[in-house]
């Protein structure tokens, strides 16, 4: 059998992970809102309830890295075979979070925010193009969760805390100069037309390149990691 | 026989430690052989390269003939589950059985249920929450039941009781000669494991300091015991590697074998002969080697 | 098993002591290499060169596919065998002694007479 898939099976064994916590996550935001929408005597409220699973995701990044190569070197998997099938695995989820979601919001859609009035899967922006649209930007975003997490994990155990510190600080410095740049040039009408007008889709293809470069990255700095 | 791993001018060094030096050796097929040292003397980091976990500073690694990084050809073929190996986090004893299962092509899964009633691993509890013992018996039950042609056991008895112990050096013989392998026991308790091993390879302080049959080796040394005077007339001129006094009787532990000549000598003078155990050789061989060392920093006294 | 001992000649010794005091008789299957291990928690290829010796002494021989057994005759010759070994081990450091204290072949003959009637009187 496919020693790749393999590892994807070995991700899976503990349907935890990668199945049943962010699920639980996703649910319990959802409950917690609707019951403060259901207190609320206002409608048309947005909770923001419905990113949370992402953040977890962040964690499994790093956590798959830590915890599971480690075993996985002791099972003689190879750090290509490890990658490729964790990559596949983490997609895999994101694909099944993003499911969800669309169904959630669909849903929402034909409930009137299930009786509440108010939205938590139907964020405007994410939804503006449309449930495939909004598919597509959850899949994506909590993918990306979960490489940034990857990315940090294996640059922390190839180079320790203080290059990690290091890098986040300069990645934050660089983006405040940005920032400044945008200000001093008094660009952010452009900024703004820009963003409009690649409209949520777009920026999401944006994303696309920079995740692709992330991966590699992480994929270099794999081959040469310790257990 | 034919040999499994070559290795040659191994090195691999730290920042500031060199954890190898210079290491060549080889492993035969279808033998038990103990990698025996103190801890911190560079057994883990070899068993680490050999399973391309950990990488040379210099030198060459071939098993099965072929370099082992990234090749899974080699490496579905070995099995190293490291003293302080760690687990994908909240996973249970089953989940790791369950996940070694999928990449051994020689798994018994028969075996591993039965290790797992004998050592009585709970196997629904999460490994964070396992004693030291059971957690050394997760590592022993996937090492045995992976039947892997290249398996290796890093002090796989950490924190076992010694009924426990008894029973992994009984499975794996039990094991072995059913589905003879090659296993690699790296242990710093010598004379508990030595009635397992055909070959011992000693490592020192990053370098081989014996590579011999375990056998030949328990006839090289004795140790010959009576008036200090006779004791010195009798080792003269032959390799002592540890000596001892108490009164006037002395104790001292030659190299090499003893003739008959040699036994009729040491009766005449009225001398005993004691057998010297595997781990008072290797220590003392190893004292020996510490002080016939270069002085790396000056003892201030 | 003893430490400090080549291991296979223990098993070599622990087969030839079981032929000699009878519970191993001739023609008899002797236990095999695995067993051997198991027993003495030893490798199997130890107790392997162990039972090798004793077939090449010819006091072991192989069956094709049903095991070791013990040689006609092997009883005799690993008795023949003791014997001489005895006076190397016994009766020549018993001699050197008694050289030492002026005392002749006769004299050490006569003392194992003497020796052997006393001991013989007493119930063991």
């Amino acid at each position: 059998m496919n020693r790749t898939l393999s590892v994807v099976r070995l991700q899976l064994v503990n349907t935890q992970t990668f199945v049943w916590v962010p699920l639980l996550v996703l649910g319990g935001a959802f409950l917690v809102t609707m019951t403060i929408f259901a207190l609320l005597p206002v409608e048309g409220i947005v909770g923001g309830g419905a990113q949370a699973p992402m953040w977890y995701f962040l964690v499994v990044g790093v956590q798959s890295l830590t915890l599971t190569f480690p075993f996985s070197q002791a099972l003689s998997v190879t750090r290509r075979e490890f990658y490729l099938g964790t990559v596949l695995t983490a997609l895999l989820a994101s694909a099944a979070l993003a499911v969800t979601y669309v169904l959630g919001g669909l849903l929402e859609e034909a409930t009137g925010g299930f009786g509440t009035g108010s939205v938590f899967f139907q964020v405007p922006g994410v939804w503006s193009d449309g449930w495939a649209v909004a598919g597509l930007v959850y899949l994506v975003l909590s993918f990306a969760f979960f490489k940034v997490g990857f990315f940090c994990a294996v640059v922390y155990k190839r180079f320790g805390t203080l290059v990690l510190t290091a890098g986040l600080i300069v990645l934050a410095l660089l983006v405040l100069v940005a920032l400044w740049a945008i200000t001093r040039a008094e660009a952010w009408g452009q900024v703004a037309a820009w963003v409009a007008d690649a409209g949520v889709l777009g920026l999401t293809l944006w994303s696309l390149p920079v995740l692709a470069l992330l991966a590699l990255a992480s994929y270099g700095l794999l081959r040469r990691a310790l257990p | 026989m034919s040999s499994v791993i070559e290795v040659q001018n191994l090195t691999k060094r730290y920042r500031e430690t060199t954890a190898l030096d210079d290491v060549s050796f080889s492993i035969e097929q279808d033998a038990i052989y103990g990698l025996l040292g103190r801890n911190g003397a560079g057994k883990t980091t070899a068993m680490s390269i050999l399973t391309a976990q950990n990488f040379a500073t210099s030198g060459q690694v071939r098993v099965f003939g072929q370099a082992p990084f990234e090749n899974p050809a080699v490496l579905s073929r070995m099995c190293f589950v490291r003293e302080s190996q760690k687990y994908p986090d909240d996973a249970t004893g089953r989940h790791a059985l369950r996940m070694a299962r999928l990449f051994f092509p020689r798994w018994d899964e028969d075996l591993a249920q039965d290790l797992v009633e004998e050592f009585e691993l709970p196997v629904k509890r999460r490994i964070k929450k396992l004693s030291r013992g059971q957690l050394s018996a997760v590592g022993v039950i996937i090492g045995l039941a992976s039947r892997a042609e290249v398996t290796f056991f890093d002090e796989p008895y950490l924190g076992l009781d010694a009924v426990a112990r008894q029973l992994f050096y009984d499975r794996l013989l039990q094991d072995y000669a059913a589905h003879p392998r090659t296993v690699v026991l790296s242990s710093h308790l010598i004379d508990e494991v030595a009635p397992l091993l055909e070959r011992v390879l000693v490592i020192d302080r990053g370098r081989i300091l014996l590579d011999e049959d375990t056998d030949a080796l328990r006839g090289r040394a004795s140790a010959v015991v009576g008036s200090s005077a006779a004791v010195e007339d009798f080792v003269a001129g032959r390799e002592v590697i540890h000596t001892e006094r108490l009164g006037r009787v002395t104790s001292a532990t030659v190299l090499g074998g003893l003739s008959e000549q040699d036994r009729q000598r040491l009766r005449e003078a009225d001398l005993d002969v004691a057998p010297v155990s595997l781990q008072q050789l290797v220590v003392r061989l190893a004292r020996r080697a510490e002080d016939s060392a270069p002085k790396h920093q000056e003892l201030v006294p | 098993m003893e430490e400090g001992r080549p291991i296979f000649v223990q098993i070599a010794e622990s087969i030839e002591a079981s032929i000699v005091d009878g519970s191993l008789s001739e023609e008899e299957r002797a236990p095999s290499i695995n067993e051997l291990a198991a027993f003495h928690r030893i490798n199997p290829a130890t107790a392997a060169k162990g039972v090798n010796q004793l077939v090449d002494d010819g006091v072991l021989y192989k069956r094709r596919g049903v095991g070791m057994f013990v040689a006609d005759g092997a009883r005799a010759r690993l008795l023949a065998r003791r014997t001489q070994d005895f006076a190397a081990a016994y009766v020549d450091p018993l001699l050197t002694e008694a050289r030492r204290l002026g005392l002749g072949p006769q004299d050490v003959a006569d003392i194992i007479a003497e020796r052997s009637a006393t001991t013989r009187k007493e119930p063991s």
